[in-house]
Order: structure tokens, then sequence, then C-alpha cells
């Protein structure tokens, strides 16, 4: 007969769904249990994509990662991974990577067959935990900012703890021992006082204390302290309120379990994509930019699983562009001098409607007052290159049309670019049309924001005949919704025979063309098509109902599309196989064309008076 | 089987990575340190197969034949009442006999562990010899004089030796929590020698 291991009955029994289940299905849960050591070495044994099983942690951190190696999420002692594949047939696309080697149990698929059968509360336990995992918002409480989750999660180790009678050399040496700056001071096991290696250098050496004097003599005496379920929130506001660097952690019967110190919240925030921005922007040398900024793929995967609306990412990330370029230049005007003259630095295109995404490259140029010298010239010219070479560094590819301030042609005084923009106007080749795309999109992100408003202003004024928004139009018609005759999806297919529809260019960038145009019309300077869309409320150009579906359509296919490259299927960029899409989507899809093509059709008539 | 094969097949298993090998990881209860006066009070063991440590293999009997508890049952947990639902050691030892035919035993401290065993088998003339003995307490010794470092007195228990590898804290003094924390550590050491595909056997006697 089988002998259950105690250590690992009590351990399953503590994770979920076992809490809730009766005994017999923990025991035969246990019984059916495999235990594998997986480390960096031995990993590629242990997971065969045809073989499903469950994975629950005993030990070790691994890093669990999507087909195109993107973070899912870090997994730790009780976190299961493993469960989607058993759970819908499918070969397993995730992969782990080993960040400490530890004990893996592994349950084979009978087995988890066999108990999701006969228990429904363990069906339904993974049932919900792959909804949640698709529905992109597993982490939920993560979600709910750093701050917001409980101190105990904090804790790396267990409270250092000393008596009031130790010598104050013992003090030191436990700490040394320990490798803390701070032990606490306990009798009969309840906090009596905490020591700082502050302490040490304040109380003891400054003063000449003998340092076999106990303790007790130099503690803070009835120290400030936390509850272990308190918000970590809770713990940064009394550290900042009163001053303090090491914060005691005490559970309910106020036994000492740990210390909290500054430098372990200061590692929490780190992993939140908005203070990133906020270390960018304090960042103090070129290397600690880039180092930052190789953290954004990391982050921005791990935030995806996090927010509901992830359309969100591409402004988080052109927030984040904008950040790297801010610091660059700044940097630069701190080593090579301020600049001669008031300038700005404006971004174009995918940056400039915060649509961004990881693969997006630099749309940029300089904006110059007018009457710059040539010496000022030289000094922004050189600016210029090296922002966009550092940036090149930072991940942000450079731009294969030469939209960049590198480009003397991207550096230029008001009326230079206002000629540039005022030729595209008048002659509208087909050239001018795709540059009136790129460069309509414009954003300021630093330098003089006056310089940047007079440049609206001029943009504004140049003006427009009809033939121009004729030509924009007819540029929007040329490009075709993938919506056939009968209402069905015309497919593109790939050399390699895959079918697909591209949501980005016969999608998304027909709406961003559309609402250009409105927003040109009426003289709107944003440059987000939702922004555009918003700010064409109420201007007669289009109805509410049309700006209303407009939105909508941009926010589904955008959603889409960004889900495309967190799960890619092997597909071309921002490409989808319908046939993979639920048939809801799928009708959502349509009707969005659809809508898209109705669109389409009215601008047409509206600007080119239906004579396509 | 005659010398000669046991040679060949000796040898044989020497060649194999420790993941291909079938092993039995065994921990005794015995009432004392002495295998000419001491007895077993239970056996414990798990087996490996192909790197997994499979729970359904993991056994617990008890020697209801045992004389003298003397002062183990504090330690152990073995209570008159355990020992009379056990087996006589005979039983026991046909169990593990054949198991150990066609395995590899592994044990922490084995010199201990194997020493009663080996006796007990003589006694009740039962022939059974283990394809190898891998001693988890012995790789450590080995593998920390090679890094030059002192041994202390309590350096290579079993609950030492796990903390070095970062294995969960176990439970200690059971029988049966004992093989799999040694089954553990053993798969632990294996992982750190041997790269990619695991340690040979030779490279762990």
């Amino acid at each position: 007969m089988t002998a259950h291991v105690q250590d690992v009955l009590t351990f399953v029994q503590q994770q979920a769904p076992f809490g809730q289940l009766a005994d017999s299905a923990t025991e035969y849960f246990v019984e059916h249990l495999e235990v594998i050591y997986v480390s960096a070495q031995n990993q590629a044994q242990w997971f065969k994509s045809d073989l499903p099983q469950l994975y629950l942690v005993r030990s070790g951190h691994f890093d669990l990662r999507s087909e195109n190696a993107e973070l899912i999420t870090r997994l730790a002692e009780g976190d299961y991974f493993g469960y989607p594949s058993l759970l819908t047939g499918e070969p397993i696309s995730n992969q782990l990577e080993v960040v400490q080697a530890g004990l893996v149990y592994v349950l084979p698929q009978v087995a988890f067959d066999f108990l999701r059968r006969e228990y429904k509360p363990f069906e339904q336990y993974f049932v919900r935990a792959h909804a949640k995992r698709l529905l992109s918002n597993h982490y939920k409480e993560s979600t709910t900012s750093w701050s917001e989750r409980p101190v105990s999660g904090l804790m790396s180790r267990a409270a250092v703890t000393l008596d009031p009678q130790a010598s104050i050399q013992d003090a030191a040496k436990v700490m040394k021992k320990n490798r803390v700056s701070s032990i606490m001071v306990t009798q009969d096991k309840q906090l009596v006082g905490v020591v700082t290696d502050r302490d040490l250098r304040n109380r003891v050496l400054a003063e000449g204390v003998d340092p076999a004097r106990a303790i007790r003599e130099i503690m803070t005496v009835k120290p400030k302290y936390i509850f272990e379920n308190n918000r970590i929130f809770s713990a940064l506001h009394l550290m900042l309120k009163h001053n303090i660097h090491h914060l005691p952690v005490l559970n309910e019967d106020r036994t000492p379990m740990g210390m909290i110190t500054s430098t372990d919240l200061l590692r929490q925030q780190k992993s939140d994509p908005v203070q990133l921005i906020g270390r960018i922007y304090k960042a103090r040398s070129y290397s600690e930019v880039k180092q930052l900024a190789k953290e954004i793929p990391d982050l921005l995967s791990e935030f995806a699983n996090k927010i509901e609306d992830i359309s969100l990412i591409g402004q988080l990330l052109s927030g984040l562009s904008d950040a790297l370029t801010g610091r660059l230049i700044d940097l630069y005007q701190q080593q090579h001098g301020t600049a001669p003259t008031p300038f700005a630095w404006i971004c174009f295109g995918s940056q400039a409607r915060e649509e961004q995404t990881l693969h997006s490259d630099q749309d940029n140029g300089l904006l110059l007052p007018e009457g710059v010298t040539d010496e000022q010239r030289a000094y922004f010219a050189q600016l210029g290159s090296f922002v966009c070479q550092q940036l090149d560094e930072c991940g942000i590819r450079t731009c294969p049309g030469n939209i960049m301030a590198s480009n003397p042609a991207c550096r230029g005084t008001l009326s230079e670019w206002c000629e540039r923009f005022t030729t595209w106007i008048h002659e509208p080749t087909p050239q001018a049309m795709l540059n009136c795309k790129i460069y309509f999109d414009l954003r300021f992100i630093t330098g003089s924001d006056l310089l940047f408003g007079q440049f609206l202003h001029h943009l504004n004024d140049i003006p427009k005949n009809q033939l121009f928004y004729a030509a924009m139009a007819a540029d929007i018609n040329v490009n075709t919704v993938p919506i056939g005759l009968f209402h069905q999806f015309k497919l593109q297919q790939d050399k390699h025979k895959h079918k697909y529809l591209d949501l980005k260019k016969r999608g998304v960038v027909i709406i961003n063309d559309i609402v250009r145009l409105y927003a040109l019309q009426a003289g709107i300077s944003k440059a987000n098509t939702l922004q555009r869309l918003k700010a064409l409320k109420g201007r007669k150009l289009l109805s509410d109902e049309d700006i209303a579906n407009l939105q909508d359509c941009w926010r589904f296919l955008t959603q889409l599309r960004l889900r495309t490259q967190i799960d890619r299927e092997g597909l071309p960029e921002n490409c989808i196989n319908p046939g993979h899409l639920g048939s809801l989507e799928r009708h959502q899809l349509k009707e969005a064309f659809q809508l898209v093509k109705q669109a389409q059709q009215a601008c047409a008539f509206k600007f080119a008076r239906g004579s396509l | 089987m005659n010398w000669l094969s046991r040679l060949r097949n000796w040898h044989a298993y020497r060649q194999l990575r420790l993941t291909e090998a079938n092993l039995v990881v065994l921990d005794l209860e015995l009432t004392g340190l002495d295998p000419k006066r001491d007895e077993i009070v239970s056996a414990a063991w798990v087996e490996i197969r192909q790197g997994r440590i499979t729970l359904n293999s993991a056994r617990h009997v008890v020697n209801k034949e045992v004389h003298q508890l003397g002062q183990s049952p504090v330690i152990h947990g073995v209570d008159e009442q355990a020992l009379q639902q056990g087996d006589t050691l005979r039983a026991i030892l046909q169990q593990l006999g054949s198991l150990l035919e066609q395995r590899v035993l592994v044990c922490h401290n084995a010199l201990l562990d194997w020493g009663f065993i080996k006796r007990a088998f003589v006694q009740h003339d039962i022939e059974t010899r283990p394809k190898l003995i891998l001693d988890t307490m012995q790789i450590e010794r080995d593998r920390l004089l090679r890094q030059g470092q002192t041994l202390t007195a309590d350096c290579l228990t079993l609950s030492a030796c796990r903390q070095r590898y970062g294995l969960p804290h176990a439970s200690e003094h059971h029988a049966l929590s004992d093989a799999l924390s040694t089954a553990e550590l053993l798969l632990a050491q294996n992982s750190q020698f041997g790269g990619a595909h695991g340690a040979l056997v030779r490279q762990l006697t």
C-alpha cells in the first residue's frame, strides 16, 4: 500500500483548491505525484509540448514566458502551471525559464482528468484560473498597484532578534552574520526596541560608548511598527512621516516577523511601468537611460497581462519613448551646453498618435526658430544625430524612411517646415500623400512649446484646397477593407499558406486616415485618433453616431491587434487568423470592418464628390 | 548470478546516467547505531524512475518483531499500536530484497543503513545485492572537500545538505519524510553535477 508523505500532504492541503476539497482528493493528488528537480541545465527534458501535465511549484523560482519570450508571470512556491493545455488539449506554447532551480510536483493528465470529473471545485478552480489568464487580467491583485498589497509579501527573511541584555558588540556581530542593517530587540518575544547600523555609528562610535554595554542603553525604545497584513502603502507612509528607514513587522500576536527597509520598498516600485517613466526622467547618465530602456519589454509584457484595456499599452510606450527622448536631450545639454536658441523636439506617426508598439521605429524632427545661424544649426545637427542614435540603442529602431532629427531635412525652421507641408498639400502626388499621413500626426515632446504652438498655428493657416482633400480621400479608398461581397472575410495568404487578416493595414490604418482627414478639415491639432474623434464632436462634419462607431471600431481593432502581438500565432505582425476567434468576436470583427467600409465610402463622397 | 556477470553489470550501471537508472531511496528507523546490538524499527523507501520521484512507490513498513523500542518512539513516533499493525522483519526484507535486485540503492549515510540491512539479509538468508549503492552524504562530503571547505560537525546532516541546495524545509526523523528528503537531495546534487543530462552514476559513487 502506498504510504503518504506527511510533508507533501501538508503542503498540498495548503494550496488552493485543496482547502475546500475532501481529504480523499488531496490524497489522490499526492499519490499520483511525481517530484522532479528543475534547473536551468536540465529543464529541457521535463516539458514536452505533446505531453500536457499539471505542475505545482514546491520550491525555486521560474519565469513563465509566452512563445515569443514575453514574460507572463513569475512562478514561485504554490503556483501551478501547465493547466491551459490540460484543459484545452492544445499543445503547450509557453516556455519556462529557470530563475532559481527547485522542486516541482508533476501530476499526469489521467489523474488531473479524474480529479476534474470527481471534484467540482477542482474543475472550477482550474477553469477559472485559465479564463483569468485568457482575459489577461489574471494578476488583478497586483494591478491594484504594489502599494495595496500586504506588507507580509515584502519580507524576505525571518526576524533577527536579540535580548536587551546582549552587548553592543554582539548586536554588531549578529548584524554582520545575518547581513542586515538592523535588529529587533525582544523580551518575552515582544518587541521592545530596534538597533540600526546608524545607531551603532551615532550613539556608540561617535559618543565613545563601550561596546561591551547592553544594547538596551542605545536602542530606540518603543519603535514604530506595522502589522504584516497592513498595506505596503501604510508602511511607506509611516516611514516617510517619521523619516525612518527600518520598520519592524509584527503578526497579530505582536510577535516580530521581520523588518522591512526603505530599500525593500524601492525595489517594489521598480516593477511599475509608470514608475519607470519617473526613473527615466531622473537618470543621471546615458548608460543609465539605456539600462532603464532594457526593462521596457519585460515590464510591458507583464503589464499587458494585468490591465483590461490593452490599448493603454500604446500610450504607455509612447510615454516611455517621450521620457527617453526628453531625458537624452537634457543630458546632452548638460554635457555640451544649453541649446543656443529655443527649439522644439517633435515626433510624428505612431509615437505622435500614441499607438506605439515594441516594434515601432523612430519618427522625429527638430523645429528651430527663424534666423537660426549656421553655427547654431551645427549644434542641433549634433544633438539630432546623438539622440537618434541613443534611441536606437535604447531599442527604438532608426526610421527606414529617414524621418529623424539626424536628417537635415527634418531639422528646419518654422518657415522651412511650413514650406515642406505646403508643397505636399499643393502637389498631392502619392509620395506627398504618404508624407502627409506621417507628418500630419505630430506631437510636441520637449523644448519650447511656444515655438511649437506657433508652428501649429502656421500649419493650420496653410490654405488647403478641395484638390488636396479629394486626393487624401482617394488615397484612403485605395486601401480596401477585407470584407467580401457576401459578408465574408477576404483572407490574405503568406508563403507558408497561412491565411490571415491584416488588422493594422486594413483596419486601424484606414480609421486613422479617415479621422486625420476630418481633423485637418476641422483644424484640430491633436494627433491621437481617439482624441481627434472626441474633438470632432459638435463640428457637424461627422454625426455623433458615426463618431461613436469609429471610436468603438478603433478600440476593438487595436485591442485585437495588440493581443496578436502578445500571443503570436506565427503569422506576420498585426495579423490574425479569424478562424481562431470565437464566433462572437468573429461577428464583431465583420461588423467593425463593415462600419469602416461605410465610413470610407462616406469620406469619398464628401471629399471627392463620389468621383472615384 | 555469478560474480563475473555481476561485475559486468556493475560496470554497465556505472556508465548509466542517473536519470536513466532506477533507484530506490531508503531510510531506516533504528533503535540505535550498532548493527550487532540494535534493531530496525521501520523501513521507508521511495523510488526514482528516470529522474522522477514517484510518490505512489512510497512505502513505510514497521517491524512488529522489534524487541526494544528504547527511547526511539520519542524521535520516530512509532508506538505500540503502530507496531501491532506492522509486518514481520522477514516480510519487510523480502519486499525490499526483490526491489533492490534491479535497482541502485540510495541512502543518506549508507554505511549505517546498508550495515543494518546487509546483516538482516544474511540473518534471514535472503540473497540480494543492489546494483550499486549511492550515498548522498558521501557525495556531499566529496563535493565540499573538493571545494576546499572544512567540514564541521553537523554540516553533513540531511537538513544541512538540503539547505545548501535551497531545498524547502522538511520534517525530520520520520523514515518516509527522510527518504523523500534524501531523494530530492540526490536530484539536486545530480543537477548540480551533470549539466544538461545529469551526472553519470559513476561520477556520484
